[in-house]
């Protein structure tokens, strides 16, 4: 392990971790530029992979001026390359990418040091979007069953601190399971008697899952005509896409179901922007952050990342209300690349942004395109 | 623009389409048909379609002017590249090819005026003449669902259910009607009764009322789009309509060794880039893959090289046109991991425009066909003979149209025959990709032969 890049990590999790992190005043707002110089040039001299890639662009330490110059990777990249600052015996966690039909998926690899940090920053962010959480429920395989997913894996983290680990299926944790050809189900029968239960208590219910768990659950609950109105507090975090596990529905109408069918209303239901690639996660709650005036449902990261809009045909950040690519600086990324090109496209909305979607590879329009 | 009122598409785009308005123009096609082109010969709407693309020619003609004008932002090519596509397009219309063409699908006798074939429609048989065996006719009333705003394709089928006599009615789909418009007012303007044996109109593919109701209507269907499109529209259709379902295709590059050399690269590559331009590489017929035969007197990477500076010089002057984010979003993707990779393989090259999605080249040693993003982004791909090519395309065999050739004549009929056996169905040299002659046959299908019947007549 570079003690240096040990330090870095050490110091980070204090400044995650510590409480004033949301007055907009703290420490790491206002070393936000030069925490993620530092970062860069340690990545530079530690992570070969991507050194080579800043090299190719003739973009260096000696060279870049402030955070949004430091070179990107895409996430695609993580595929190919192992772009990781950690000897391979250092290695002891590896995040993939999910998703059915990608044949190499993207390994993001972890130490006890990254995910001390990975786990701080989760929790951190977590925690302010959910502070009242009453029970989870959480629509997915528990970490046992799926070591490599980050989004699993950040349940488990949750589950735990909240307590959850101690408590039976029955009433708290993990509703899914997994097959074996890696299909992920869910035990609908238990997920029932939880929101009978839950409406008969009053006690508030966090169901957490992908969007195409909640599209599993609506359909059998539709099925068997069953109706829920959830105690008036819970929630719902929905995040990712379909992956081709389920019908693909556009999210005004998951949305719409979900409070048809649970009685959750739309301010009670927060959307997760999250990937294997990173070690923190946006969400699209509006928060009171003194430090911005946040007039739409935008998503946001915690001030240990920071987002920018990339216009795809120049290369340049997009103004606000403009589509691009999403790009995000995540110094909790520390033993990997903190600098992330992603594949989704959304608009800038202040300092957050709207989430679009997935960038579809363009197809060649003329005979081969979709008669629309 | 400042057209009259003739063609659906012509209303203005408030304007609502009903399935009362599409049978009733459906009604009106037929009418005029009867009336207006069945009776005409074959030789009096071959005369017309050279006028009208002769007139497409020149400089000041208006739908020319318009076309070039305002296709910039309708239909989001340049203007070079329109000038560029229309004219390579309507510079085939002569009398030779369109008698070329009608040899080929009818048989001599019809091209050599010779009344052994005879259309049903032309006037009637003189029967004192030599024996009469078959007669044709076309669809009474043909139906072209248009996908894309490849204008060409779309003015391909007018023009030949004008040769079948057909009543025809275009569905374009939304954004794309412009040009199939401008042509068919430029038909309308020089003959007004055939111009009223066509209908252009654009809406948005998979509105049941709208298209039911043509459905209901037509003898005959042509569509383009891709599989699940076309399947989906087959199974709408009354049993009686004949279908023609042009699927997606895919197309290829292939330049040969022995072409590689410093007197010959300037041609070489200057035709390699007509190909990734015209149309901005959006069509069947476009390259995604370059396929360059390894150990030419000029090497695979300098090719590719070459290609990018040939591909910066047509930006000047043939500028690509403007595309919309999600597809720049695709093409910013797969540079940047591209780029990755250059930076740590020193099989994989990329050169590519600054600032701008404009144009890329990628280089790289993995002979697998990859489907390119289109819109001036090409593969060169170094191979060290045919036979690896063949096995690179293997997973988009039984989809590829074209292979655009570069290698000397006494090599191209032993390629041609490889790539034919292999299942492509066009061999041409490369830089006339996107340049079919009028007799294509799309897909390898017979494009006047699929449309028409015969009648047999036994005596």
């Amino acid at each position: 392990m570079h003690p240096e890049l040990s330090n870095f990590a050490a110091c980070l999790r204090e400044l995650i971790e510590h409480p004033d992190f949301l007055t907009g005043e703290s420490d790491l707002d206002r070393q936000f530029d030069s925490l993620a110089l530092e970062l860069f040039a340690l990545q530079f001299k530690f992570n070969a992979a991507y050194r080579k890639i800043c090299e190719a662009r003739q973009l260096t330490p000696q060279t870049v001026q402030g955070w949004t110059q430091i070179p990107a990777v895409p996430t695609a990249a993580f595929k190919e390359l192992e772009l990781t600052s950690l000897a391979p015996a250092e290695r002891t966690t590896v995040f993939h990418s999910s998703g059915t039909t990608e044949q190499k998926p993207s390994r993001h690899f972890h130490t006890v040091e990254s995910m001390a940090v990975y786990e701080a920053s989760l929790w951190q962010w977590f925690q302010l979007h959910f502070g009242d959480p009453g029970e989870f429920v959480f629509l997915t395989p528990n970490a046992a069953a799926a070591p490599h997913s980050s989004l699993i894996h950040m349940f488990d983290i949750v589950s735990r601190k909240t307590g959850g680990a101690s408590l039976s299926l029955n009433r708290s944790g993990f509703f899914g399971d997994i097959t074996a050809d890696g299909t992920w189900t869910i035990h609908f029968d238990s997920v029932v008697k939880k929101l009978k239960s839950a409406c008969d208590s009053g006690q508030p219910l966090t169901l957490l899952g992908t969007a195409f768990s909640f599209v599993h659950v609506l359909d059998f609950l539709a099925e068997n005509n069953l109706q829920f109105q959830l105690p008036q507090s819970s929630r719902v975090m929905e995040t990712g896409g379909y992956k081709n596990r389920s019908r693909v529905l556009p999210k005004v109408e998951l949305h719409a179901l979900i409070h048809e069918r649970l009685g959750v209303s739309r301010e009670n239901i927060i959307c997760e922007y999250g990937m294997s690639e990173l070690s923190s996660q946006a969400y699209d709650l509006e928060i009171q952050h003194p430090a911005s005036s946040i007039q739409h449902r935008a998503f946001h990261f915690p001030p240990w990342a920071r987002v920018q809009i990339i216009s795809p045909e120049t290369g340049g950040e997009v103004a606000d209300g403009e589509t691009g690519l999403i790009r995000i600086f995540d110094l909790a990324n520390v033993f990997s690349v903190a600098a992330i090109q992603t594949e989704d496209l959304g608009v800038r909305r202040a300092d957050g942004f709207e989430l679009l979607g997935r960038a579809m590879q363009a197809e060649p329009r003329g005979c081969s395109l979709m008669t629309t | 623009m400042n057209l009259p009122n003739y063609f659906l598409a012509d209303l203005p785009p408030e304007a609502e389409l009903s399935p009362k308005m599409i049978a009733e123009a459906c009604l009106a096609l037929k009418q005029n048909r009867e009336k207006f082109l069945r009776p005409r010969t074959t030789d009096s709407i071959v005369k017309l379609l050279c006028e009208v693309a002769t007139e497409w020619q020149q400089p000041d003609n208006k739908f020319r002017k318009l076309a070039l004008e305002l296709g910039p932002t309708e239909t989001g090519f340049s203007k070079p590249i329109l000038e560029r596509g229309l004219d390579g397009f309507f510079k085939q219309f002569t009398p030779d090819n369109f008698q070329a063409l009608l040899a080929q699908e009818l048989g001599d006798g019809v091209a050599a005026g010779n009344d052994e074939y005879r259309m049903m429609n032309d006037e009637s048989p003189d029967h004192s003449s030599s024996v009469i065996r078959h007669f044709w006719r076309g669809p009474d009333f043909l139906v072209h669902i248009a996908a894309g705003n490849i204008p060409n394709p779309t003015l391909m089928s007018l023009t030949l259910g004008l040769l079948t006599r057909s009543a025809q009615f275009v569905k374009c789909a939304s954004g794309a009607s412009f040009l199939p418009r401008l042509f068919a007012h430029s038909i309308y303007e020089l003959d007004r009764k055939l111009g009223s044996c066509l209908e252009i109109a654009e809406w948005r593919g998979g509105n049941l009322a709208l298209e039911n109701a043509l459905f209901a209507e037509a003898d005959c269907l042509t569509a383009t789009g891709n599989d699940e499109t076309l399947a989906a529209i087959r199974t709408r259709l009354p049993a009686k309509v004949r279908f023609l379902g042009y699927g997606q295709r895919v197309s290829f590059g292939l330049v040969t060794r022995e072409v590689l050399r410093e007197d010959t690269i300037a041609e070489i590559v200057s035709r390699a880039a007509d190909d990734v331009i015209a149309w901005d590489q959006n069509g069947c017929l476009s390259p995604h893959v370059i396929y360059v035969e390894e150990r030419g007197a000029v090497e695979s990477d300098q090719f590719a090289e070459r290609l990018a500076v040939e591909l910066a010089k047509r930006e000047a002057a043939e500028p690509r046109g403007k595309i919309i984010t999600e597809t720049a979003a695709a093409i910013a993707s797969r540079r940047s991991i591209c780029e990755a990779l250059a930076a740590h393989r020193a099989d994989v090259k990329i050169w590519s425009s600054q600032s701008s999605t404009a144009w890329t080249v990628v280089f790289e040693h993995d002979v697998r066909f990859q489907f390119s993003p289109a819109n001036r982004f090409i593969y060169v791909k170094p191979v060290p003979d045919v036979a690896t090519v063949l096995q690179g395309v293997d997973a988009v065999h039984g989809k590829v149209s074209t292979v655009g050739i570069a290698a000397p004549p006494e090599k191209m009929k032993d390629l041609a025959w490889q790539f034919a056996r292999w299942g492509a169905t066009r061999i041409c040299p490369l830089g006339q990709m996107q340049n079919p002659p009028l007799t294509w046959r799309h897909d390898g299908r017979p494009p006047l032969g699929d449309l028409i019947t015969w009648v047999d007549f036994e005596q």
